[in-house]
């Protein structure tokens, strides 16, 4: 079954075209490297896929739900990293995954149990009682995977979360989204293409609005190569 | 209803976390004690007065009928500061309601779970009417030592009988809140409109400001325009309700406001999702 189905997707910002026409599904289960350059469309997809913004037409639907005719059905199905942590700092860790568990409407009876588990899941456990001000860079990246985790969503849509993470971290990230394979659908976006090949098992190249390249990780022998050679022009 | 409930939650301990909230309150106690300290020297100096000049309240001039209790001598005249403060620091607890979300991209965390806006908004709003009734619950020890200190003392009976009259006193609080209230609904939706929390707080006052001094414009006015400002006008709505009269007429006029700033507020959050 497919998780995310989408069809000829446009996003138009006044006078700029930020994607064109997209269409792809991904498979329930996958984690999917969604890549391509700056600007070529990847935050803009996100965001129209977890409902923060509309797109100018097209279709788009996770879970078998459409997420402009039934928003709240298909949100509920979505785990969001954006790509800035939306932490707020005057919270501590547990303060905010309580909020946000409440905002999922997670049952009240296990939201404790279920910050345990995210927590220990992410290995935020020990500053569970710290200011989210007062986190590190990769600490606060972890807190967002965290609120992403929350409620077990069917789909994960993660947004650079590796960015700002030192190597040790950035593994571990790496090793945690692993991990999820299989119960989980995953939509990683990122930069950096080794983490793609360790990582994905299907991958997704945008450039300028279009996809250009969408096939599984084991029949592309030269990642770096081909994505240069895509994203060329 | 739950998530309602967590947004306004999650509002106010942001409002008691920051300074902000700490010093508006600070802010208000030094105003109002400064002139409740003063009213209170009035009433005691005109009671003295009439003390020494044996006169009875039948001989005073009708401007001086307010001190013959201390609920109209000094409490209904302490409301007249109460609300003046309260429109001025209301855009400053509203500015960062949703201003504050987009600077701060958390915004699209409460757009990307599964809430309605108008969810979002209604917690909002209740988190921002919590504080706003908190800045303004701040002066109740005044009654509070009025009423514990205030007692006169009757010589036909040998009682002493509290001069404080609790209903009119909790009416005015009533009145205040419901105005602090449409205040923060006008600051919400202001601060829905921009990033800018400087921006969302000067407007909101402006608003706020003009609003409550149509009253003075209006009798330069022409009919039929001199009474619809007139009805318009925070100032005059309140008026009764301060002097400790329930009405109708200012509950509903203030309930309006309130639900077309929210209305407001829930459009705009929409059609920012557009742009």
């Amino acid at each position: 079954m497919a998780m995310i189905e989408v069809e000829t997707l446009t996003k138009r910002y006044r006078d700029r075209v930020a994607i064109d026409a997209l269409s792809f599904t991904i498979a329930e289960g996958k984690i999917v490297g969604f890549l391509g350059p700056n600007g070529a469309g990847k935050s803009t997809t996100m965001k129209i896929l977890t409902g923060f913004m509309p797109p100018t037409s097209g279709k788009a639907r996770v879970g078998g739900f459409d997420v402009f005719e039934s928003p709240l059905e298909a949100k509920k199905k979505i785990g969001y990293l954006p790509e800035t942590p939306p932490l707020y700092p005057e919270l501590t860790v547990r303060g905010y995954l309580k909020f946000v568990a409440e905002l999922k409407a997670v049952p009240r009876a296990s939201v404790k149990a279920e910050i345990d588990r995210v927590a220990q899941h992410t290995g935020v456990t020990s500053e569970l009682d710290r200011l989210c001000s007062s986190l590190s860079k990769g600490y606060r990246q972890r807190v967002g995977i965290a609120q992403a985790l929350l409620g077990n969503p069917a789909l994960l849509i993660l947004d650079e979360p590796t960015e700002g993470l030192d190597p040790r971290q950035r593994h571990e990230v790496l090793e945690l989204i692993k991990g999820l394979a299989g119960k989980h659908t995953v939509v990683l976006s990122t930069h950096i293409l080794a983490e793609v090949k360790t990582t994905c098992e299907h991958v997704l190249i945008v450039h300028r609005g279009k996809i250009v390249a969408d096939q599984p990780m084991a029949s592309i022998t030269d990642l770096e190569a081909k994505f240069i050679s895509l994203t060329a022009q | 209803m739950r998530t309602i409930l967590a947004i306004a939650k999650k509002e106010l301990t942001v409002y008691l976390t920051t300074p902000m909230a700490w010093i508006v309150f600070t802010f208000v106690s030094f105003l109002t004690s400064w002139f409740f300290i003063g009213l209170l020297m009035g009433f005691k100096e005109v009671h003295d007065r009439m003390r020494t000049m044996q006169v009875s309240w039948d001989q005073v001039p009708p401007d001086y009928q307010a001190f013959r209790n201390l609920t109209e001598g000094v409490i209904v005249n302490l409301w007249g500061t109460m609300l003046v403060v309260t429109l001025f620091v209301s855009p400053f607890l509203s500015m960062r309601l949703f201003a504050e979300e987009r600077r701060q991209k958390t915004f699209e965390l409460l757009m990307t779970t599964p809430v309605r806006s108008i969810e979002i908004v209604l917690g909002k709003y209740l988190g921002a009417v919590g504080i706003v009734a908190a800045t303004v619950g701040v002066t109740i020890v005044y009654p509070v030592i009025l009423s514990l200190f205030g007692a006169s003392w009757n010589p036909a009976t040998m009682e002493a009988k509290p001069t404080l009259e609790w209903s009119t006193v909790l009416l005015g609080y009533g009145a205040l809140i419901l105005f602090g209230s449409t205040c923060m609904a006008i600051g919400m939706f202001i601060s829905s409109l921009t990033d800018s929390q400087m921006v969302a707080a000067i407007v909101a006052l402006v608003i706020s400001l003009v609003w409550m001094l149509v009253r003075i414009i209006a009798p330069n006015a022409e009919e039929p325009v001199r009474s619809i400002l007139a009805y318009l006008s925070f100032d005059s709505q309140l008026q009764n309700m301060l002097k400790g009269v329930l009405e109708l007429k200012p509950l509903v006029f203030f309930s309006s406001v309130i639900l077309v700033f929210i209305l407001l507020t829930h459009r705009s959050v929409e059609a920012r999702r557009w742009t």
